[in-house]
C-alpha cells in the first residue's frame, strides 16, 4: 500500500492573487536586510573564508594542514624514510632524499612536498612516520587558491614547530639525540 | 643416494647434499642468513636450525649433510623457537636505523622478523654494543659496522670469488666488527656484489645510496651489455629512471655482477646523453640532422662506406646491412669483427668489451661484405668520401681516417662517444630502451627487454636508419626490429 498523504491547500486570498503586493512585501524583507548589513557589516554571519581564517572550536583536534617537526638547530626531524610517500593513498607527497656529511643521522630530505590539492586530509602520513617529524596540527584548514601551484607546500613552508612546543630533541632518534647532544644542543 | 624425509615428504638426493639443499629442492624454505649457495659453508648465523630426530640437539640445515633415513623437521615448536631465540640474539645489537638504512624492504632482519619473530625487544636501546657507523669503503660501498650481524658472506666472496681478500672479522667475540685487511682497499672490479650479498644494511651501495626505496621499483630481467660475457641482469627502475642492475643468477654466464657492468645504466642519464642530432659540433633537431646526414650521403653516391657494430644488437647491424645493400648500393661494407673473446679474469669480465662481436657474424654469412683491413685500405687510399658507422666501431678505424679526408657520420647515444672530427651524429635508443637481440661469447642468444622508453623523439637505430633510406628515396620496409632480421639465420 502506498501511503497518501492529503494536503489542504488554502486557497489564495485577494491581496495574493493579485500578485504585485507580494511582490513588494518581498522586496522591502530584501531591501532591509540590505540596509542593516551595509550600515553594520559586523552583524554579518558570512566568513570571508579563506582569506579570514576560522577559529576552530576550543581544544578541537582536527586533522588541519601539515608541518614538519624542527630539531633543536633547526633542521627537519624528518630522515626521508619514505613511509609518509608510501602510506599516502593520494600520491601527494614527493620527497627526495640527501646525505649529511657531518651529521651522524645521515639522510634529510633535500626535497619535501605535499600537494594540498591532492591531500585527502586522511593523516596516514602522521600515522606513518616513525620519526614523529609530520603533524597536522597547525590548525589552518587549506582553503582556496587562484592557482594549483598555490597548494604545493615545499619543504620551507613546511618546517615549523609551534610556539612552545617542549622537547625539540630528536624523539626516538637515537642518532639525532647524540648529534645534538655533541653540540650541546637541549 | 641417501633418502631422506623432510616434513613427511620423501626425497632421494645425491650423497654430499646438505639438508638446506635438499628441502629447497622439496620446496621447503629454510631460513639463513650466512649460507650462499655460491660461497662455502659457514654455518656461523643459526637460523638454519633444523630438528632431526635421533640427533641430541638441533642441526644447521646448512651444514649436515644428508644422509640415509633421516628424518628432518623444519616446522616443530621445538625449530620455531630456536628460529625466535636465533633471531633474538641477532637483533641484540641491532640499532633500529629502518628509516635510514637503505636495505629496509630487502633486509634478512626485517623479513625474517615478520615471518619467525616478531617477539618484542627484552633489551633496552641503552644497552646495546655500538660500533663505527656509516663509513664509506672503496669506491663502490658503504660500510655500516654497527648493523653488521658477522655473517661473514662478504669476508668469504671476497677471499673466494675474487681470491682478493680484504676483509676479515677482527678482534673475538662480542668485539668482533668485520674490518679491511691493514693496506688493502675494497677496490676489486666486484665489490658492489657484497652489497647484494649482505643480508642486512651493514654493506650498501654508495651509487644507489638514498636514490630511491627498495620497495618502489620494478624488476625487468634484461642483459647486461658491458662485455661480450652478456650476463643476466635484473634492472631496477621507477618512473622511467633506471637505478641500479643487480645480477638474475643462473647456471649458464653468471650468479654475480662486475662494478663495470653495474653502472653501465649511468650512461642513460648522463648530461651528455644525445637527444637531438649533432652536426659537426651544434645540436639540432632530429629530422634536418637526417635529412642533412641522407643528403651528404647521397652527394657522395658511389664512394660511401657502412660499417657494422658489435656494440649493436643484430636488428641494428642487419638494418645497417639492407641500408648499404638496398638504399645506398654500396660493396663497401663491413661486418666483419674477430675480437678475442674469453674471461679475462677468471670471473666474468671478457676479453672483448664489445657485447655483440659474435652477434654480428650471422649478419655478415647473410650479408658479405668485405673485410675491416680493406675497408681500412680504402679510406686511407682516399676511395671512401663518407662512412655511416656506430660511433664505437668507427674509433675502431681512427687510423685510417686520421688525414682521410673521409666524411663520418656516426650513431651514438651518448655525446662522449662521438669520435673526434665525426661530421653528423644521429642518436638512437640505447640498450635500456629497446629490445634487441645480441649473442654473448658463449653463443647463447640474449634479448633484452627495456626497463625504462628512449627520450622522446628519439627512435631505435633500424627505425633511424629506415628513415635514412626513405629520405635518399628507397624504401627498406623496416616496420619493427623483427623485419631486420628477417634472412638471418642463427
Amino acid at each position: 500500500m502506498i501511503s497518501v498523504k492529503k494536503v489542504n491547500n488554502k486557497p489564495l486570498n485577494l491581496l495574493e492573487r493579485i500578485y504585485l503586493y507580494e511582490i513588494a512585501r518581498g522586496i522591502a524583507v530584501t531591501t532591509r536586510h540590505f540596509f542593516a548589513n551595509l550600515f553594520n557589516p559586523k552583524g554579518l554571519p558570512t566568513i570571508q573564508y579563506p582569506e579570514q581564517p576560522v577559529p576552530l572550536y576550543g581544544n578541537a583536534r582536527f586533522r588541519s594542514r601539515h608541518r614538519l617537526k624542527v630539531r633543536s638547530d633547526g633542521s627537519p626531524k624528518c630522515v626521508a624514510c619514505f613511509m609518509c610517500q608510501t602510506a599516502c593513498p593520494a600520491y601527494c607527497i614527493h620527497i627526495e632524499a640527501a646525505e649529511y656529511q657531518e651529521n651522524s643521522v645521515e639522510k634529510y630530505p633535500a626535497v619535501f612536498n605535499i600537494d594540498l590539492a591532492r591531500c585527502v586530509m586522511c593523516g596516514m602520513c602522521v600515522e606513518a612516520c616513525p620519526e614523529d617529524a609530520i603533524a597536522m596540527d597547525t590548525e589552518e584548514i587549506p582553503g582556496g587558491a587562484a592557482d594549483r601551484t598555490e597548494f604545493l607546500m615545499t619543504k620551507e613552508s613546511l618546517l615549523r614547530n609551534r610556539p612552545g612546543e617542549p622537547s625539540l630533541k630528536g624523539a626516538a632518534n637515537r642518532l639525532a639525540n647524540e648529534y645534538l647532544g655533541s653540540r650541546g644542543e637541549q | 643416494m641417501p633418502t631422506i624425509t623432510i616434513d613427511g615428504k620423501s626425497i632421494e638426493v645425491e650423497k654430499g647434499t646438505t639438508l638446506l639443499a635438499a628441502a629447497q629442492k622439496l620446496g621447503i624454505y629454510i631460513p639463513r642468513y650466512c649460507y650462499h649457495p655460491k660461497l662455502s659453508i659457514s654455518g656461523n648465523c643459526r637460523m638454519c636450525l633444523v630438528e632431526v630426530e635421533k640427533a641430541p640437539k638441533l642441526l644447521t640445515a646448512c651444514s649436515t649433510e644428508a644422509a640415509e633415513g633421516m628424518v628432518v623437521r623444519t616446522t616443530s615448536d621445538k625449530v620455531k623457537a630456536a628460529r625466535r631465540d636465533v633471531l633474538e640474539y641477532l637483533l641484540i645489537n641491532h640499532p633500529l636505523d629502518c628509516p635510514i638504512c637503505d636495505q629496509a624492504g630487502e633486509c634478512g632482519l626485517q623479513d625474517y622478523y615478520m615471518d619467525y619473530s616478531l617477539a618484542r625487544s627484552r633489551f633496552s636501546m641503552a644497552d646495546k654494543v655500538r660500533r663505527e657507523k656509516r663509513r664509506p669503503i672503496g669506491p663502490n660501498l658503504v660500510l655500516d659496522n654497527e648493523r653488521c650481524i658477522l655473517c661473514t658472506r662478504c669476508v668469504r666472496f671476497c677471499s673466494e670469488v675474487t681470491k682478493t681478500s680484504e676483509l676479515e672479522v677482527m678482534n673475538r667475540g662480542d668485539h668482533s666488527y668485520i674490518d679491511l685487511k691493514e693496506g688493502k682497499a675494497l677496490d676489486n672490479g666486484y665489490s658492489l656484489n657484497i652489497a647484494d650479498i649482505c643480508p642486512v644494511g651493514a654493506f650498501t651501495s654508495r651509487d644507489f645510496r638514498f636514490k630511491q626505496r627498495v620497495w618502489f621499483l620494478k624488476r625487468t630481467k634484461t642483459v647486461c651489455l658491458g662485455c661480450a660475457t652478456g650476463c643476466l641482469v635484473e634492472a631496477h627502475h621507477n618512473e622511467n629512471v633506471i637505478y641500479r642492475l643487480v645480477p638474475d643468477p643462473n647456471p649458464e654466464t653468471n650468479t654475480w655482477l662486475c662494478d663495470h657492468g653495474r653502472l653501465t645504466y649511468k650512461a642513460l642519464q648522463a648530461g651528455d646523453r644525445l637527444k637531438k642530432g649533432v652536426i659537426k659540433n651544434g645540436l639540432i633537431e632530429l629530422e634536418p640532422a637526417l635529412r642533412e646526414a641522407a643528403t651528404r650521403i647521397d652527394e657522395a653516391r658511389g664512394a660511401v662506406a657502412v660499417m657494422g657494430s658489435p656494440w649493436l644488437s643484430i636488428e641494428d647491424n642487419a638494418a645497417l646491412a639492407r641500408l648499404a645493400r638496398d638504399s645506398v648500393k654500396t660493396g663497401d661494407y663491413c661486418f666483419d669483427f674477430n675480437f678475442e673473446q674469453g674471461i679475462k679474469d677468471g670471473i666474468l669480465i671478457n676479453k672483448d668489451q664489445a657485447p655483440n662481436t659474435a652477434g654480428v657474424r650471422p649478419v655478415k654469412a647473410a650479408y658479405g661484405g668485405i673485410s675491416m683491413g680493406e675497408l681500412a685500405g680504402r679510406i686511407a687510399s682516399g676511395k671512401i668520401k663518407l662512412l655511416l658507422t656506430e660511433a664505437r666501431a668507427a674509433a675502431l678505424l681512427k687510423d685510417a681516417l686520421k688525414d682521410s679526408g673521409t666524411r663520418v657520420v656516426v650513431f651514438a647515444a651518448n655525446r662522449g662517444e662521438i669520435p673526434a672530427g665525426a661530421y653528423a651524429t644521429l642518436p638512437y635508443a640505447a640498450y635500456f630502451e629497446t629490445p634487441g637481440t645480441f649473442i654473448n661469447y658463449q653463443g647463447l642468444r640474449r634479448r633484452t627487454t627495456p626497463p625504462v622508453a628512449a627520450p622522446e623523439g628519439v627512435k631505435p637505430l633500424w627505425d633511424v636508419v629506415n628513415k635514412l633510406a626513405s629520405y635518399s628515396g628507397a624504401s627498406l620496409g623496416l616496420d619493427s626490429g623483427d623485419d631486420a632480421l628477417k634472412g638471418i639465420s642463427f
